[in-house]
This record gives structure tokens, C-alpha cells and sequence, in this order.
């Protein structure tokens, strides 16, 4: 829990200074059962209208530090946990933007996502809680304790049996109810999951026809859950009952004890009602005091795994000068070897892009073709050999100076909420809106944009939900073209537009890549075949480089491949 | 819904159900969503309690007994406080004997009766609850493919467990805290009225203090809790967003960009939070001065009225008890109404989709259809997805018995929506569709569903083992029939080579297998299912080619002698086919052979030479 220590330093003073109202706040708590009984004991019993009246005034006075400090201490919370909270996820959120792909490869995003959100939350309600009752409540229960003694040590005896009992039976509690509740949440994960299975197979549902299937299942997980949770609350329905009842029997001792005590003169009938009233305060301190812990275990679980992210350190190094380069857009990869984990995914790959040039890169899934671009951004790191951009290895380089060389058309595409002009800015913030017409234009989106009521001002949902997948492809391929990259990559990026569209697409690259240096990952054959260079990799290894007349040739991969695309009439005349 | 226990403790008293585990982090005067229309939501969820209502009855009981008894604890403790003089020396201990003793009833019965209530509670809450997430999932069974289609995942999963638990927790909690706040206060105030009516006038004092308190608080509280929570919103998309999309983000160096707008939307975040728990943070002390101001009040009006012997000092001591507990509950109230509101609307919201328009039930006199030949014909079909917009304009068409008719044209052209309508997904707005010579509405939806087989691109696995996916489609099949199946499809050579073949657990959505095995699976899936017609909607898309040439195999063996409709945008998939259709725009704008089309020298030409040309080239 290291990543703590810089937030504790920070707000070490207003922590403290939130502490010391709270402790003002507890004592000024404390205070009142003692002269609520000086009010019974003296100036009711005695009649002392006076005393009832100054004692009255000293109880509201102290009533009134007690809520000042309260609101002092309510202020000061509120803006640490609050603050801390901000800062915490804003110094997350920094760290992940600044860890490499090899480093955020350890979490999935959904996990990510969580620690960002409820991980943060849950510590920063706990640091809220920390200054609002949590130390409060070990404060009253042993304040209890000591004022309780002194009124009354006799009857403090009560105390020694009564409280031992309730904090056996919130330890019983805790250690019984946890299973359960942990059995409940798999239960409910269970309901869930049926729900949530059904609802993205809706339609294989409907087609098989398997609607009693489904819902047998669904009454299955239904019904689990509903006995496991009505198991877990029927036990801890035990708990509540005992432990008020424990403390409801020591009271009632007290009350006899108590008689006795008096009727032997050893006590004042004030004491008993004070007695009692510490008592009840005790119990809740020691019920808070449960709560506590059970907090106190969540927020350290959601601390442990924000520090996991903390942890992670980016292993990328570059020098910070620059060194001139005179080329633009070529590339050098020298007997590259890559892995994710161990298994390698390249190897000894080597290949050379002059600039100008389109290379296209095939192979089936799983041959190491995104792999292999991924590398070029710096996105990941070789394990051995090296990659050079324009002449400079790129392990030298600042990933940001590298990335502004190059433009990515991914595979999954992604677009963000905003309108699509911003979407298409993210390529180049300074585009003009000529530019990003006539980036649009060639991604063949412009028809369509502009065929929408509100054009480029169109507001995309979160993911571009409003879009088909292959509108998507296309703007994320004019945000790509709008950089003016030295490099462009195409990861697969047309799968989902048709034939047609996609010719146009690559009519339009060809004009405008000229000088620009193309990588082109596809499926296809027909979409790589007039490129400069076509490079077949299979298992991570180029089993071979060359025209497609060549690699026709040459390439028994690329062979194969062909064959698979054409179908049997061509394969037929071969 | 977590009630704050920042506050001093009651005296005296146990109060009904004892502290609860409430921690008021967050929850406490949180944002509060109003349903709609709260009475007749709420009658609605009434008719959910059905045979509960008679357990819900009995819950009743005990809590007014339990009240009952609660409220004579005060009473009974200022009676044995009574028995001892004040004066040192003299214990009535025959009244204290009975006093105790009482009280001692009291606090067990109080106790067995509390956990009475839980444990009935328990059932009847979740028995309900179970019966409302059982018919919400029945009704999700008869709502049309359109209805999944227009709401994301995320949106109806959060009716079906969020909302629900919202009800669930509406019933178990505000039910039962309502009912005993309710009587509390009223026995309180006629026990105070009984005990003594000038203290209980003073002792109201406070009272119009503390409404006036708690409803300017929860007025601002309520707006800014939910300010928070729409800006809490608001970062939690743009975290989603960036995080997913994090390899974009690095790609195009928008690193800051994103970190300066999540700290935009962090600080705004932060700086709505700390109002929040200021303002709610601000009740509890002043509510607690309010609170002891009544209490000298009462002690001064009762020292006044002891000097005068209207009243003893044990009626004041049960009278400063009552008065304790006659504030608690009223803050209570306010709590659980924002509780009990959050829950109506929660349940208003599962009503919301009970109320959804099902899928028509088959008119009477549906036939069944069993022996399906597959002779498909469209006859000036119409159809739009909305009123507005015509997706398809009379369309026609005929597909003859065991024949394959290919779709191709471009994105969005209307291709998969002739799969939508041939299966009923959705009906169509004008014309008709012949399946045997019958409208297709003449069917039973079931019949005529199991009739077809699809493949989709987006192939679904069902969590559980490889054996049962395959037999999703039929259910009666053999262990050998199963293992035909994969054959046929060309999974058995997979599955086989996997640790515990057939019996391999698949995780959700199968994402244990590779895109293509998941296929095959798919695939084997409708060859066992028997369909008498054949629908391949992109089913190769998502494959490299070396692996479609797999399972092209099996889809060819799969056709033969079946109606099929095959939707692809690779040409190369579709050559063999008997028909091809070109689609644009909703219409139907070339239709032949492979020769026929491309000797036409139309779009399917021009779009097949785009596709081949290169190739073809080369290769001569």
C-alpha cells in the first residue's frame, strides 16, 4: 500500500484536525448521560428549579460545542475523502494512460474499469467513515466504559459480562454471516449470468424454439438464490434479537442491582438511569465498532488492487534528443522476436518498407499479423532485434514523437461520444473542415455523413452505437487519414464494408498514399494483390516475401490461401 | 436507505429491530427517483404478495405486539425507578420485584418476536421478489426480436437485477420500519398524552423544528445527491470509454486530452460530493441539539410540575425515554419513504416491461407445420423497421424446393432483414410470404421457426459443455447422433483432440474456442436440429479463409438437398449457389446464376471483377 503514502502525507493535518473535532464531538456525547442524571438526581429530586435550569443551559451549551464540532468535522471530511477520492482517481486514471500495453495486458479493461470507479469509492466512503464515526465509535465505547466505572463501579460489573458477550456475539455474526453472503452473491451471479446469456442469444433462442429450456433454467438459478438468501437472512435474523436482549437483561440487572444499591443508601436513583443510558451507548459503539471492520476489509481489498495498478511500472526507455533523419516513412524490422508471455509469437522477422511503399501482410488468425504492427507504435517492446523507423531504432525514440509518424486504422474499431467531426479531429486536432471532408471522402464516409440530418455535428452514442460496423470501419479510417501519417496501418480495418465500397476505399489510398509508406493487414487476397510487397506469415514466421506473381509462384502458404479464396472453379484451372 | 447511527444513543430503550448494519457512506439521502404514478404501482405490487399477504398479516401482529411492548419499557422502567425513593434508604422492592420482572417479559418476548419477524420476512420478500424475476424472465420469452434490438444489454440487465433488488429490499425493509415507526409514534404520543399531557405539550415543542430541519436539508440534499450521481455518470463513461478504447487513445497520443477531461468531469465530480455530504452531514448534530433542547425542556417543565407533586420523578424519567423515541422514528419515516420511493419506482420500471407488447399469439386455427418441403416465395413484400422508414418495397421472389439462393449486395442493402422476416422475427407491412404455399402467418410461429436452421456470424454458445450446445437444437438426440453431427461439420477433429471432448465446459459465450471451432459448434448445432431449410447469415465472415475452407465443406454438405439462403459478402462463398440476388436499397436489382449475372455485365459483374479480376488475371 505504498501509493498511500504521498495521500496520507498530504492530508495528514486536515485528517488530524477532522480527528480532534470528532474526538470533541464524543466527549461532548459522553457528557450529556451525566448531566442528564445531575438533572434528575439534583435539581428534580431536590426540587432546585435554578439547578435544573443551569444545569439545562450547560447540557445545550454542550450540546451546541458538540454539533459545532460535528459540523467542523462534517466540513473537513467532506473535502479530504471527497478530495483525496478526486485525487486518487485522477493519479489512477494518469498512471494507466501512462502504462505500456504489455503493462495493462496483466488486467482485462473491465477489471481496469472497476478499480477506477467502485476500488476508489469504496476507499474514499472509508476514509469518510474514518473521520465520521469510525474513530468515534472505539472513543465512545471505551469513554462508556470509563464514565460508566466511575459513576459506578459495582455496576460496572454488568459491564464486564454484558460487553464481552455482545462482542462474542458480533464475532459469531461476522464469521457466520460472511459464507453465506458470499453463497448469495454466487447465487445471484448465477441469476445473471442466465439473464444476461439469454438476452445476447435472444435469437438462437427464438430459432431452436428452446423457450421451456431457458426458463427452466432461469427457475433453477431463481429458485437457489431464493432459499440461499432467505437461509442467509433467516441466520442473521438471529443476531440483532440476541444482542439487543443481552443488553436489555444487563439493564434490567442494573435496575435491581441497582434497588438494592440504593435501598442500602450506597446509591443515587440519577446513576441508575445514567448507567443504563452508557450501557445502550456502549452496545452501539460496539455495533459500529463491527461495521468497522466489515468496511475496514472491503476498502483493504479495494486498496490491494488499486495498488496492483500503482505497481506497474512502464519499462520503456527513450533518450529524450532526436536524432535527424532524412527519410520519411521507411521502415526496418531486423530479426525481430516477439512474445506476449513466454510463447513466442514472432520470430526473426525481418522485412524492410522503403517509403511510398504499400505492403500487405496475410496469414490466417493467430499468424502474429497484428502482433507484428502493434510493435511498430511501440505499443510493446521486442524481446530481441530491433525495429527502425526512418534509420532510428525505435527503443530510442519517445513512443508520443514515434506515434505522431503513424497512423492506425484498427481492427476492433473504436470510436468515442462526441460528434463525428471530433471523432475525426482525434486523428488531427488542427484539421480544417476541408480537410476533414476530404479525409471523409476518401474513406468513402462523406455520403453517408452527410446524408445524416445534422452531418458531421452528428453526436455518436458511447462506442458509435448509432452506427452500422461498417459506417464505423470508415470513420475510423478518415480519423487515420486526417493525421497525415508518414505511416499508416491498416489493421483489417474493411472487414465489414462490402466489395464495392472497399475498392473505392483503395482507389482513393492509392492517390493519396503515394509517398506514404502503407502496412495493410487483410483476410483477402484481393486485398493485398497489388501491393508493392506482400509479406505471408504463418505460426509468427514470414514464410515468404514477394509480389502476389511470386509468391503464386513460390509461397505453398500463399498458395493455399489463394486457393481457399477463389473456390473451386479457378482452383479447377490452376 | 442505510440510516445514520451518527448520533447519541437512546436511552433506555430497545427499539424495535435493533441497530441496523446501516453505514451511511453514500446511500444516506441519496438521489431518490420518483416514480411515476406511486399509488397504482404500488396496488399493482400488491397483487405480487398474493398468498404472502396472509404471512404479511401475521408479520403485522407481531409488530404492533412488539410495539405494544416496546412502548411499556419506558414506562415500566420509570415504574421500578419510582419504587426507589430518593431519598436514600427506602426501595419499594415488592413494586420492584414485579417492575423487573416485567420489564424482563418484556425485553424476551420483544426478542423472540423481533426474530420472528425476520425470519418470516425473509421468506416473504424473496418468495416475492422470486416471483416477480420469474415473470419478468417468462415475458422476455414472448417479446419479439425487436424488442432486444432497440434496448442495449446493459439497459435491461439493470431492470433485472438492480430494479428487483430495489423491490426486494422496499418489502423487507420499509415494510416492516414503517409499519412499527408508525405505531411507535402514535403509542408514544398516547402513552405521553396518558403519562402526562403538559410535558407531552412541551415535549412537541421541538417538533415543528425538526420537520421544518429535515425538509430544507433533504430538499438540497435530494438535488445535489442527484447531480452527483449524473456526473458520476458521466465519469464512468468516459472512464469505460477510454479504458476500452486505451489502445486508440496511446495510438493517436491523446493521452492528455483524456486525462484533461476526466479531470474536468473528476473535479466537477468532487466538487458536487463535497456539498452533498456537507449538507447531508449537517442533520445529525443539529438534530441532535434540537433534541436535547427538548430534553431540558422537559426536565425543566417537569421539575416545575415534581416541585409542584403533579407528576413523580419516575414519570419524568419515562417520560424523557418517550420523548427520545418519539423523534427517532420521525427521522426514520423520512428515510424510509425515499426508500419505499426508490423501490416503487424500481418496481414501476419491471412493470414497465411486464406491460411491453408480446409477440402476437398464433391465431386460432394455426397449423402446425410438420413436413416442411421449403418452397419459399415473396410476393410484393413491404417492410420498414420503423413506420417511416421502407426498407424493402414489393419485393418478389420465388425459391424452389432444395434450391440455394444467395443475397449479396451492399452493407445495409436489406440482406439480413429477408432472414428477419422468413423466420417471423419481425412481419411484414404489406405483401406476402409463401412457405409451401402458405402465408407464413398461418403457421404456428414455432413450427415454422424449427423448420429453419441459421448459422449466424455472431455464433452463440451457451455456457455448459460442448455435448449439450450441439444439442440446443434437439434436445431427444443420441450421444451418436451428437458425435454425426460434429462429424459432418468437421468439429468432431477438435472436440476429440480437447482433455474432455464432448464433455468440455464452455465458458460464457464459448470464449474457450476459437472463432472458427465456435462455428463448427454452430454449425453442427442445425445439422442435428434437421431444419428443413437452411439459413447462412455472414456464417464465414469472422474466419480466415484458410479455416472457412473447413467449414465451407461442411456447409455445403449441410445444403444439399435443403432450401437454403445464404448471405455473404465474400463472392467466392456464394459461385455454387442456384439463384443470386443482388440487393440495394430494398430492392431486388439483379437475379440469376453465377453465368447468368455475369454475362448480364451489371453490378454483380462489376462487383465480382473487383473481387477477381486480379486474380483471375494472374492466374491465366
Amino acid at each position: 500500500m505504498n501509493f498511500l503514502k504521498p495521500y496520507i502525507k498530504k492530508y495528514a493535518k486536515p485528517f488530524s484536525v477532522g480527528v480532534l473535532f470528532l474526538t470533541f464531538e464524543a466527549i461532548c456525547d459522553l457528557m450529556q448521560p451525566t448531566i442528564m442524571s445531575k438533572i434528575i438526581d439534583i435539581g428534580v429530586a431536590n426540587q432546585d428549579l435554578n439547578y435544573v435550569f443551569k444545569m439545562g443551559g450547560l447540557m445545550l451549551l454542550i450540546t451546541a460545542f458538540g454539533a459545532l464540532s460535528a459540523s467542523v468535522r462534517n466540513v473537513v471530511a467532506s473535502n479530504v475523502s471527497q478530495n483525496f477520492g478526486m485525487g486518487l482517481r485522477s493519479d489512477l486514471f494518469r498512471k494507466i494512460q501512462s502504462l505500456s500495453a504489455r503493462n495493462l495486458d496483466k488486467f482485462d479493461s473491465a477489471s481496469l474499469i472497476t478499480r477506477l470507479t467502485n476500488d476508489v469509492t469504496q476507499v474514499q466512503v472509508f476514509t469518510n467513515g474514518l473521520m465520521r464515526i469510525f474513530v468515534k465509535a472505539p472513543l465512545l465505547c471505551l469513554g462508556g466504559l470509563i464514565m460508566a466505572t466511575r459513576l459506578n463501579s459495582q455496576l460496572a460489573v454488568v459491564l464486564a459480562i454484558v460487553v464481552p458477550i455482545v462482542a462474542l456475539l458480533i464475532v459469531i455474526n461476522m464469521r457466520v454471516g460472511f459464507p453465506f453472503f458470499k453463497k448469495v452473491q454466487k447465487a445471484l451471479d448465477r441469476v445473471n449470468g442466465v439473464m444476461r446469456e439469454y438476452l445476447s442469444g435472444v435469437r438462437v433462442v427464438k430459432a431452436f424454439n428452446r423457450f421451456d429450456y431457458e426458463v427452466n433454467k432461469f427457475n433453477g438459478a431463481n429458485e437457489e438464490f431464493q432459499s440461499t438468501s432467505i437461509a442467509a437472512t433467516r441466520v442473521m435474523a438471529v443476531f440483532s434479537p440476541a444482542i439487543m436482549l443481552t443488553v436489555n437483561i444487563g439493564i434490567v440487572v442494573v435496575l435491581w442491582v441497582g434497588g438494592v444499591r440504593v435501598s442500602e443508601g450506597h446509591m443515587q436513583v440519577g446513576h441508575i438511569i445514567a448507567f443504563t443510558n452508557y450501557m445502550t451507548q456502549i452496545l452501539f459503539s460496539l455495533m459500529l465498532i463491527s461495521m468497522v471492520f466489515n468496511m475496514f476489509v472491503r476498502a483493504r481489498a479495494s486498496a490491494a488492487r488499486i495498488g496492483e495498478v500503482f505497481a506497474e511500472e512502464n519499462q520503456m526507455t527513450w533518450s529524450d534528443q532526436l536524432p535527424a533523419t532524412t527519410t520519411r516513412g521507411r521502415i526496418d524490422f531486423e530479426q525481430v522476436c516477439f512474445s506476449y508471455d513466454g510463447e513466442p509469437v514472432l520470430k526473426n522477422i525481418t522485412l524492410t518498407c522503403l517509403p511510398g511503399e504499400t505492403v500487405g501482410i496475410i496469414g490466417s488468425t493467430g499468424s502474429g499479423k497484428s502482433s507484428m504492427v502493434s510493435l511498430l507504435p511501440r505499443f510493446y517492446d521486442v524481446n530481441s532485434g530491433s525495429i527502425q523507423v526512418d534509420g532510428v531504432n525505435i527503443q530510442h525514440l519517445d513512443p508520443k514523437k514515434l506515434r505522431e509518424k503513424i497512423a492506425i486504422v484498427p481492427q476492433k474499431t473504436t470510436l468515442f461520444t462526441g460528434s463525428i467531426l471530433e471523432n475525426i479531429k482525434w486523428g488531427n486536432e488542427n484539421a480544417t473542415q476541408a480537410e476533414i471532408e476530404r479525409a471523409a471522402q476518401m474513406a468513402q464516409a462523406h455520403d453517408f455523413i452527410a446524408n445524416t440530418p445534422d452531418g458531421y455535428h452528428t453526436r455518436l452514442g458511447q462506442g458509435g452505437v448509432n452506427l452500422s460496423g461498417g459506417q464505423k470501419q470508415r470513420v475510423s479510417i478518415a480519423r487515420a487519414l486526417v493525421r497525415n501519417p508518414e505511416i499508416l496501418i491498416l489493421d483489417d480495418s474493411t472487414s465489414a464494408v462490402d466489395v464495392a465500397t472497399e475498392a473505392r476505399i483503395k482507389e482513393a489510398l492509392k492517390t493519396y498514399a503515394r509517398g506514404l509508406t502503407c502496412l495493410l493487414i487483410a483476410q483477402r487476397i484481393t486485398s493485398v494483390i497489388d501491393a508493392d510487397k506482400i509479406v505471408v506469415l504463418d505460426q509468427g514466421e514470414i514464410v515468404g516475401t514477394g509480389t502476389h506473381e511470386e509468391l503464386m509462384k513460390t509461397c505453398d502458404v500463399y498458395q493455399q490461401i489463394f486457393q481457399s479464396q477463389v473456390g473451386k472453379e479457378v482452383q479447377a484451372d490452376v | 436507505m442505510s440510516k445514520s447511527k451518527d448520533q447519541a444513543a437512546p436511552p433506555l430503550v430497545s427499539s424495535g429491530p435493533g441497530p441496523r448494519a446501516g453505514f451511511g457512506g453514500q446511500g444516506r439521502g441519496g438521489p431518490v427517483v420518483k416514480p411515476k404514478n406511486f399509488k397504482a404501482t404500488l396496488q399493482r405490487l400488491w397483487q405480487y404478495f398474493g398468498k404472502e399477504r396472509k404471512i404479511l398479516t401475521l408479520i403485522l401482529l407481531f409488530i404492533v405486539l412488539d410495539s405494544v411492548l416496546m412502548l411499556s419499557a419506558p414506562y415500566l422502567l420509570g415504574k421500578s425507578i419510582d419504587a426507589m425513593s430518593l431519598t436514600r434508604g427506602t426501595v419499594d422492592f415488592g413494586l420492584l420485584e414485579l417492575t423487573v420482572f416485567a420489564l424482563l417479559v418484556a425485553y424476551l418476548t420483544d426478542a423472540v418476536l423481533t426474530f420472528l419477524q425476520g425470519w418470516l420476512m425473509a421468506g416473504v420478500s424473496q418468495r416475492i421478489v422470486k416471483n416477480l424475476r420469474r415473470a419478468l424472465f417468462a415475458k422476455l420469452q414472448k417479446l419479439p426480436v425487436a424488442f432486444f434490438d432497440t434496448r442495449t444489454h446493459g439497459e435491461l440487465m439493470s431492470r433485472l437485477s438492480n430494479d428487483i433488488d430495489n423491490v426486494s429490499n422496499t418489502i423487507s425493509q420499509s415494510t416492516t420500519q414503517l409499519m412499527s415507526g408508525v405505531i411507535v409514534i402514535l403509542g408514544t404520543l398516547v402513552m405521553m398524552i396518558v403519562l402526562s399531557p403538559i410535558l407531552t405539550l412541551a415535549s412537541l415543542v421541538t417538533i415543528p423544528l425538526v420537520f421544518l430541519l429535515t425538509r430544507t436539508i433533504a430538499r438540497k440534499t435530494s438535488v445535489l445527491f442527484k447531480n452527483q450521481q449524473i456526473q458520476l455518470g458521466k465519469l464512468n463513461g468516459h472512464i469505460e470509454e477510454t479504458i476500452t478504447g486505451l489502445h486508440v487513445v496511446k495510438a493517436f497520443n491523446h493521452e492528455e486530452k483524456v486525462i484533461e477531461q476526466f479531470d474536468l468531469v473528476n473535479s466537477k465530480l468532487s466538487e458536487i460530493g463535497v456539498k452533498a455530504q456537507i449538507w447531508s452531514g449537517f442533520l445529525m448534530p443539529i438534530m441532535n441539539v434540537i433534541n436535547n433542547i427538548g430534553f431540558t425542556v422537559v426536565a425543566v417543565v417537569g421539575a416545575m410540575l415534581a416541585i409542584k407533586s403533579l407528576v413523580t420523578i419516575g414519570v419524568i424519567a419515562s417520560f424523557l425515554s418517550y420523548s427520545r423515541q418519539f423523534v427517532r422514528p420521525l427521522n426514520d419515516l423520512a428515510n424510509i419513504f425515499n426508500v419505499l420511493q426508490s423501490g416503487v419506482a424500481g418496481a414501476e420500471r419491471v412493470f414497465e416491461i411486464l406491460d411491453e407488447q408480446e409477440e402476437p399469439t398464433d391465431p386460432p386455427g394455426a397449423i402446425e407445420l410438420t413436413q416442411p418441403k421449403g418452397h419459399v416465395v415473396f410476393e410484393d413484400v413491404r417492410f420498414g423497421y420503423r413506420p417511416d422508414v421502407s426498407i424493402f418495397e414489393n419485393v418478389s421472389f420465388e425459391s424452389e424446393q432444395g434450391s440455394s439462393t444467395a443475397l449479396v449486395g451492399p452493407t445495409g442493402a436489406g440482406k439480413t432483414t429477408i432472414v428477419n422476416l422468413l423466420t417471423r422475427f419481425y412481419d411484414v407491412t404489406g405483401g406476402t410470404i409463401y412457405l409451401d404455399g402458405r402465408d407464413i402467418r398461418d403457421y404456428t410461429r414455432d413450427s415454422l421457426r424449427r423448420s429453419f436452421g441459421i448459422v449466424l456470424q455472431d455464433t452463440y454458445l451457451f455456457s455448459g459443455t460442448i455435448k449439450e450446445n450441439i444439442k440446443y437444437g434437439n434436445p431427444e438426440a443420441t450421444d451418436a447422433e451428437v458425435e454425426a453431427a460434429a462429424a459432418m461439420a468437421n468439429a468432431d477433429v477438435f472436440i476429440k483432440r480437447l482433455p474432455k471432448q464432448y464433455d468440455t465446459l464452455l465458458s460464457e459465450n464459448g470464449s474457450n474456442l476459437s472463432q472458427g471451432q465456435r462455428q463448427l459448434l454452430a454449425i453442427a448445432r442445425v445439422i442435428l436440429a434437421k431444419p428443413a431449410l437452411l439459413i447462412l447469415d455472414e456464417a464465414t465472415s469472422s474466419i480466415d479463409t484458410r479455416t472457412e475452407l473447413h467449414i465451407q465443406e461442411a456447409l455445403l454438405q449441410i445444403m444439399k438437398g435443403r432450401t437454403s439462403f445464404i448471405i455473404a459478402h465474400r463472392l467466392n462463398t456464394i459461385r455454387d449457389a442456384d439463384t443470386i440476388m443482388v440487393v440495394d436499397q430494398g430492392q431486388i436489382v439483379e437475379q440469376g446464376s453465377h453465368d447468368d449475372l455475369i454475362e448480364l455485365q451489371g453490378r454483380y459483374h462489376s462487383m465480382f471483377v473487383n473481387q477477381f479480376k486480379n486474380l483471375e488475371g494472374a492466374n491465366e
